[in-house]
């Protein structure tokens, strides 16, 4: 368990986490959301205690991190990819790594093995793609075979393999109980992995909610309809004051505020043919924009200014 | 291997031991480590047989307070310092450099101890090498120091002192080293800081003739810490500066208060500073 509260950290004259409150519960896996520059990986830092807050408290397990007295038994962590000297070999850095904790060679062979290391772990990290880097964070976050994980965008870099690798073990993980705390800004992996989202923008939490919440409140949920006869559709369908109908092409309307059955019931009270009658349901990733949208911290100098900065990849400093 | 570990683990509260066991590992599994200390060996052996057997041809004309045979057997000392104040240094920096300070630091989260561990290999690391250097610079002049008229003679105090304060020495300047490393938290500006110590501000201050700059000369780290390793009549291989007043115990005293000073600030930058 992760808790947070009113966490504040300050670089200079900006404000990067502004007051954060936010728990992270154990048995499910929750993703950390965020534009860049929203204050996750300061805020994850803050959690592991390499950054000093400015105001506020985090606890994991019940206890800053710093107390713990055996801490990577409490806490594993991923940062960021490049945690690790590159002149040092896996197995190296991860002996070293388990030394701190009296932590056995065979469990550092174990975790090289779970995170399919075997065959390079002689090799220096230095050498590592991206993705092996990530397999190497992730076995050296699993070494104390932790209560609580943290990780700092797990499946950037990663083959579709190694994300689906990556999906399957912090989903079996949570299902043991532990607390998994993922930041990404790949909304589709976020829908797919987790079951809870805290949702930030410019240091403040917007939205802490589970995933499907989050999506239902993205609102307006419409359903598609085309038809040849859109005028005698719409007409039928306005007379419920109720809906709304937006005609999005010449053959297509989409209508809020009445389910798939009502518009077939109307349609077919008029008579008019239809060739498509489908649900729209709101992404996460709408939910997202419309969450963060006024959040956005580097924003695209776009000639519209209406239209969502669509948030690249993580902010490493 | 789409599950989480199967046995249970056994992990056991950090200790201090725990984390020099883990600096050591650390130490141990970088190449650049065993090239620094072959090469800072390998400077002992090379300077004392070069510098020995130079003297063979003129040894006969050389008044004898000018041949203490561990002056000769020690001169690859100068060197050597060299290679292991830049290893010292880079142990630290490296640790930011390449952001391994992260992965350090959340398996010890109250800092210091990772500190002192690391402090503790590097210092015995500079021991050992020290140890061997001299045993090896020693083996390699034995053959020519008879006929330079030189002896090494561990039942004189001075030789003994001359020998075994080399490595002494060496481990007090990587501490001070590693402090300004620790300090600095980059490769570049901590090695330039510690040998431009070395070899631009000591000398300056030593060669400019001003009385108080020279009184303040003698206090400053190489100067200070080399009365350990200077002979009576021959002065030392490292520093230049010959009017001092401290004694040789007194001179490594204040080296090793350079050392505390730097660890010092070191450790209170570490507790405050963001890593």
């Amino acid at each position: 368990m992760i808790e947070a509260h009113r966490l504040t950290k300050r670089y200079g004259p900006r404000t990067v986490v502004d007051g954060m409150t936010f728990t992270v519960q154990p048995g499910r896996v929750t993703g950390f959301l965020g534009p860049n520059g929203a204050g996750k990986s300061t805020t994850m830092r803050m959690t592991v205690g390499l950054d000093r807050p400015h105001g506020g408290t985090v606890t994991v397990n019940g206890a800053p991190y710093a107390r713990h007295r055996a801490p990577l038994a409490e806490v594993g962590v991923l940062l960021d990819a490049k945690a690790v000297h590159p002149g040092r070999s896996a197995r190296a850095h991860l002996r070293a790594l388990a030394a701190t904790h009296g932590i056995s060679n065979a469990r550092v062979d174990e975790v090289i093995d779970l995170a399919g290391l075997t065959s390079v772990a002689h090799q220096r990290a230095g050498r590592f793609s991206l993705g092996m880097g990530q397999r190497l964070g992730i076995a050296a976050a699993l070494l104390g075979d932790p209560a609580t994980l943290i990780l700092d965008e797990p499946v950037n870099g990663l083959d579709p393999e190694g994300v689906l690798w990556v999906r399957t073990l912090l989903r079996s993980l949570a299902a043991e109980g532990r607390t998994v705390f993922l930041s990404s800004h790949l909304m589709s992996e976020m829908a797919l992995t987790a079951d809870h989202l805290v949702v930030v923008g410019r240091g403040r939490v917007v939205a802490d909610a589970p995933v499907a919440d989050i999506v239902a409140r993205a609102g307006t949920s419409a359903v598609r309809v085309r038809t040849p006869e859109t005028a005698r559709l719409a007409d039928a369908l306005t007379r419920d004051p109720a809906l709304r109908v937006v005609s999005t092409a010449a053959d297509t309307l989409e209508v809020s505020g009445a389910d798939a059955p009502t518009i077939a019931a109307a349609a077919a009270g008029a008579g008019v043919v239809l060739h498509e009658l489908a649900p729209v349901q709101a992404s996460l990733e709408d939910a997202y924009l419309q969450l963060t949208g006024g959040e956005v911290e580097y924003r695209a100098a776009a000639p519209d200014a209406t239209a969502h900065a669509r948030p690249t990849s993580g902010a490493h400093r | 291997m789409t599950t989480a570990a199967v046995t249970r683990t056994t992990v056991q509260p950090v200790t201090f031991r725990r984390l020099v066991t883990s600096e050591h590992v650390k130490m141990r599994s970088l190449r650049s480590t065993w090239w620094a200390l072959a090469v800072a060996v390998a400077f002992f052996p090379l300077f004392s047989a070069m510098r020995t057997s130079s003297m063979v041809a003129v040894a006969a004309d050389a008044s004898p307070e000018y041949l203490v045979g561990p002056v000769y057997v020690t001169s690859g000392l100068a060197l050597a310092q060299l290679v292991l104040c830049g290893l010292a240094v880079v142990t630290i920096t490296a640790e930011y450099r390449t952001g391994q300070v992260r992965s350090t630091l959340t398996a010890a989260p109250t800092r210091l101890p990772a500190l002192g561990a690391k402090l503790l290999v590097v210092v015995v690391t500079a021991l050992a090498t020290g140890l061997v250097g001299v045993l090896v610079g020693w083996a390699a002049a034995a053959p020519t120091l008879g006929a330079a008229r030189m002896t090494v003679d561990l039942t004189q105090a001075e030789h003994l002192r001359l020998m075994f304060g080399v490595p002494l020495y060496l481990a007090a300047i990587t501490a001070f080293a590693f402090g300004v490393g620790a300090i600095l938290r980059s490769s570049a500006a901590g090695i330039a800081s510690v040998l431009g110590l070395v070899f631009v501000v000591e000398p300056a201050f030593s060669y400019v003739p001003w009385a108080p700059l020279q009184q303040i000369a003698t206090y400053l780290p190489t100067a200070a810490g080399s009365r350990l390793i200077s002979s009576d009549t021959m002065g030392s291989v490292i520093a230049g500066s010959q009017s001092t007043t401290l004694s040789a115990w007194q001179g490594y005293g204040v080296l090793l208060a350079w050392a505390a000073a730097a660890l010092l600030v070191a450790a209170v930058l570490l507790r405050r500073r963001d890593a």
